[in-house]
């Protein structure tokens, strides 16, 4: 069933990844040249895509006019290793492989996409794209030029050449710390998740650019068990990583994050009800951030007047000490890009400087509306969808305070220190989302643990009741998460400082 | 396609058998579909394509994995799959992982389903087009000067799904689907740009509403959320709205499945046979329906689809047990995927229901919120209306509510006449009583 409104944040888990991955692994060696990390070249080299082909498809998808159009060619191979019962018995794998042609005319598009490349199929989806145009003809430019890039996540050793044999000890470790690190755990869930996914992009402006973008990450998930009690804590660490992150330390630190978290829930509550200052941790807390701001920032939704940011551009929506930036840049972070999904390169954006609304998200077709370069977050799931604007990394820069002055300040109300999930209302503004786990603050000091509580409040609301920031920034280290939107997922990274919210609802048990 | 698709999945099977394999389950998809959107009446967006997938599971030496790809070059697939083959021998040993006995195919129904319109190859550009505009245009109209954006889009595709296994089964399903919707952004107090959508889908193109319902719900819906304020908290009864049901009950479900159970992430799991929800809880699983979208006569593994009295009178009587989990378990399996959900419908409108509740909130929307499989525990955000007396009074926003899922579903009052012909999950609205909801 399909719903237009939802927007959400998963953070998926070990248990959440398995179950989306509805299908399949494990290739260690194979048919494609899998030796050569290098991007440049790789779609002729392996399918034949020659510039005269893309010139041919770009003349079809323009031949009823438009402004532009592009080609986005993906080969994208996934890999799951799935431990349960103390044995990795499961493995999966997915190949991924075609086309997306997108003719583009002020702000509409005309999208086809195919799984053959060759030039009959992708002719006939360009001719599908160009349906959206209604006038003479136009021409490709006569020669692509490469664009260059600076690389945030070079790859020395292709995931495709790590023996399965090294990857198999990995994830059992994890499972035998886990279960060394305490007598209450039952249950242990372990998934290794890798992906190369290799892009080229053509436009009929002329430029032709290539990469190859790795993600990974490893998750757990643990089920302890006192007096009869049950509760699950799940974790992950990735990005755009190669193997050589996941090193044995980072093993121990997984295992002992994710049991140290769910011995603490047999102590948590669920607090009162109603509204009270919330203290923000650092990290992960992002998801806030991401949900209740970045999407209404996103230049689609306020050039269509939908976002409740759009009438905001160069006012105050923010305290003077509040700087939020939106960063394709950050080596091996998740949301890093070289170059978006249109081949506008990976830049960082700062969307509220100092207090001040700066900046939107945008795709190409955003920029020319609002008269503007593109920023880089003209950004796809796969070849089967068109671009629209999307977040890379956004976090929100440090303050001056430490944490226990935050702490002390918020006197009473809670500290979040992980959240499942979240949503928003674009219009509204209004957001919820989903603490898995944090702390009471009673007199100004961390209390009682705190679990399974949803949170609600209005996005801009949200923005300018951020009263004080801590010195403690840190990125959210995970690289199980995806943002979803408009049905199109897409990996994501945040940041931020503990932070001070005057006020939000929390949604508690009793009043 | 149909020879196609068969004459594919027999050579996966022949590839992975030559391959070493002890045994495989292919499963194959095909969809052609088009999506046409539209705002400030005009096309927004455009798109058309095929797609063709292949999965293929592989058993050998009690070891396990499953590959999808969508490279079906035949040199490719070959290499795939004698890779994939060769792979998952060096994964660990796990005796529970094989195709399921064939005693479990056997007896399936001979039912037409329904879920293919004959015309659908009829439907012409003109025609989608014509649906969508009629869609935006009656949405436009309702909302008169309030409106700030509609966007209007329609779908349909053709698919069709093979399952073939090595130890005898197959099964083939011809389906087509039909999408209608509009968004509408509101303005209000402020800042404030409430929107709200209205949407059906459906497998015969003349079980769809008229183009002008869809569009016109998405306005009423939309208006019906200018003004909203947030309340104090307060214990209140509420009516879960029957499109928006399955979004709270999927909190429920997930403990309902054999891989929860037993992976001891399962807050039913010694459940069976006690009452964990009112005396208006019956929840039957129904694949049976015609032209209905969870409607099947065999599961994702080829067992022969059973209609099943999942909850009686508030008492659990099964789960959702694959053939893999219930070897694990010790028992017998069920289907490890749900197909369409039932809840007998209740002989009250929501109106009527209103009325004698007194105050309460109408809630027709979620945001954001989860729920605890393992121990149940659940939070969401809640979008409706505050009624007095049978009477809307206003729109809420900002607020939460709390619970847990072996505690409410205990306090489940009524369900309303109405259930949502839209959906796999086919119940009505549901009244709970003395539930926190909380706001200020």
């Amino acid at each position: 069933m399909k719903k237009i409104t939802r927007r959400d944040f998963i953070k998926s888990g070990a248990t959440a990844a398995a179950a989306a991955m509805a299908i399949p692994t494990i290739l260690s060696k194979g048919w494609y040249s899998f030796a050569q990390a290098e991007a440049a070249g790789y779609f002729e080299r392996e399918f034949g895509i020659t510039e005269v082909m893309c010139r041919k498809v770009l003349a079809e998808a323009l031949a009823k006019g438009g402004d532009f159009a592009d080609l986005f060619f993906e080969h994208t191979i996934s890999n799951f290793l799935i431990l349960e019962d103390g044995k990795v018995n499961r493995a999966a794998s997915d190949v991924a492989l075609g086309v997306g042609i997108r003719t583009v005319k002020g702000d509409q598009v005309g999208y086809g996409f195919t799984q053959d490349l060759s030039e009959k199929a992708m002719l006939a989806a360009a001719s599908t794209a160009a349906t959206i145009a209604d006038a003479p003809g136009k021409e490709p430019a006569g020669k692509f030029v490469p664009l260059k890039t600076k690389n945030y996540y070079p790859v020395t050793t292709l995931f495709s050449s790590v023996p399965l044999d090294a990857k198999l000890p990995l994830v059992q470790s994890v499972n035998d710390k886990c279960f060394a690190l305490s007598p209450s755990v039952i249950k242990v869930n372990v998934v290794f998740h890798d992906q190369q996914k290799r892009i080229l992009v053509v436009t009929s402006d002329g430029t032709k650019a290539e990469d190859l973008q790795p993600k990974s990450y490893i998750a757990a998930t643990v089920v302890a068990e006192k007096n009869g009690k049950r509760e699950r804590s799940s974790w992950n660490y990735g990005g755009r990583q190669e193997f050589s992150y996941y090193t044995p330390a980072l093993a121990e630190k997984l295992a002992k994050r994710t049991v140290d978290r769910a011995l603490v829930l047999f102590d948590a509550i669920q607090p009162p009800a109603g509204e009270m200052p919330v203290v923000l941790g650092p990290g992960v807390s992002g998801v806030l951030l991401h949900e209740a701001i970045g999407h209404g920032m996103e230049a689609d939704f306020n050039r269509k007047k939908i976002s409740t940011y759009c009438t905001m551009l160069g006012k105050k929506v923010a305290e003077p000490f509040v700087t939020i930036i939106d960063d394709g840049t950050i080596p091996h972070l998740t949301g890093s890009i070289n170059f978006d999904d249109e081949a506008t390169p990976g830049q960082k954006t700062v969307l509220v400087d100092k207090g001040i609304l700066t900046s939107y998200l945008h795709d190409k077709i955003s920029a020319k509306f609002y008269a503007v370069k593109p920023t880089g977050n003209g950004r796809r799931e796969s070849y089967q969808q068109y671009v629209i604007p999307r977040m890379r990394n956004t976090y929100m820069l440090a303050g001056k305070a430490t944490p226990e002055e935050v702490i002390k300040t918020a006197a009473k109300g809670i500290y979040v220190e992980d959240v499942a999930n979240g949503q928003v209302k674009i219009g509204e503004g209004d957001f919820a989302f989903y603490v898995s786990q944090g702390r009471m603050i009673e007199n100004g000091k961390l209390g009682a643990p705190i679990k399974d509580v949803n949170i609600m409040g209005n996005g801009p609301k949200m923005l300018a009741n951020i009263i004080m920031l801590a010195n403690d920034f840190e990125f959210y280290e995970g690289g199980a998460g995806a943002c979803g939107k408009g049905g199109q997922a897409a990996p994501c990274g945040f940041g931020q400082p503990s932070a001070l919210v005057k006020s939000l609802t929390v949604g508690g048990v009793k009043g | 396609m149909k020879q196609e698709l068969y004459d594919l999945a027999e050579r996966a099977i022949k590839i992975g058998k030559s391959s070493g394999a002890d045994d495989c389950r292919v499963s194959i998809g095909g969809e052609r579909f088009v999506e046409i959107g539209y705002r400030d009446r005009k096309p927004e967006n455009i798109r058309e394509a095929s797609t063709k997938g292949l999965r293929v599971e592989i058993f050998v030496n009690k070891r396990y994995s499953s590959q999808s790809t969508s490279d079906l070059r035949p040199d490719s697939l070959k290499t795939f799959i004698g890779n994939a083959v060769a792979s998952t021998k060096l994964l660990a040993e796990d005796p529970f992982r094989t195709l399921p006995d064939p005693k479990y195919y056997q007896g399936r129904a001979t039912i037409d389903l329904k879920q293919y319109d004959p015309d659908y190859e009829k439907v012409s550009p003109e025609s989608r087009h014509g649906f969508v505009k009629a869609i935006e245009e009656s949405c436009l109209a309702k909302g008169g000067d309030k409106v700030i954006s509609v966007t209007a889009r329609c779908y349909d595709g053709h698919n069709e799904q093979l399952l073939m296994t090595s130890n005898g089964f197959d099964g083939y399903q011809e389906a087509s689907v039909f999408y209608g919707a509009a968004q509408m952004t509101a303005k209000d107090e402020g800042d404030r740009r409430p929107a709200e959508y209205g949407a059906a889908v459906a497998m015969i193109r003349k079980d769809l509403p008229k183009p002008e319902d869809i569009g016109a719900e998405a306005a009423v819906r939309t208006l019906s959320l200018l003004g909203a304020k947030k309340l104090k908290t307060e214990t209140l009864p509420i009516i879960i709205e029957n499109r928006v049901v399955s979004d709270f009950g999927d909190g429920f479900m997930q403990a309902m499945f054999g891989r929860s159970i037993q992976q001891k992430q399962s807050f039913l799991a010694d459940k069976r046979g006690q009452k964990v929800a009112s005396q208006v809880m019956t929840f039957i699983d129904d694949p049976f329906i015609p032209g209905a979208m969870g409607s099947g006569i065999f599961d994702n593994e080829g067992m022969a689809s059973r209609k099943r009295v999942m909850i009686d009178a508030g008492v659990l009587k099964e789960f959702y047990v694959d053939w893999y989990y219930s070897r694990k378990l010790g028992w017998e399996p069920t289907t490890g995927s749900p197909s369409n959900v039932i809840l007998p419908p209740g002989k009250r409108s929501v109106k009527e229901i209103m009325k004698e509740l007194g105050r309460g909130i109408f809630i027709t929307g979620f945001i954001g919120g989860n729920s605890n499989s393992t121990t149940g525990d659940t939070s969401i955000g809640i979008v409706g209306q505050l009624f007095e007396k049978g009477e809307i009074v206003h729109p809420v926003s900002e607020m939460n509510i709390a619970d847990n899922h072996l505690k409410i579903w205990q306090r489940l009052a009524e369900a309303a006449n109405d259930p949502y012909p839209y959906s796999p999950v086919r119940v009505p609205s549901l009244v709970f009583t003395d539930v926190v909801v909380s706001g200020i």
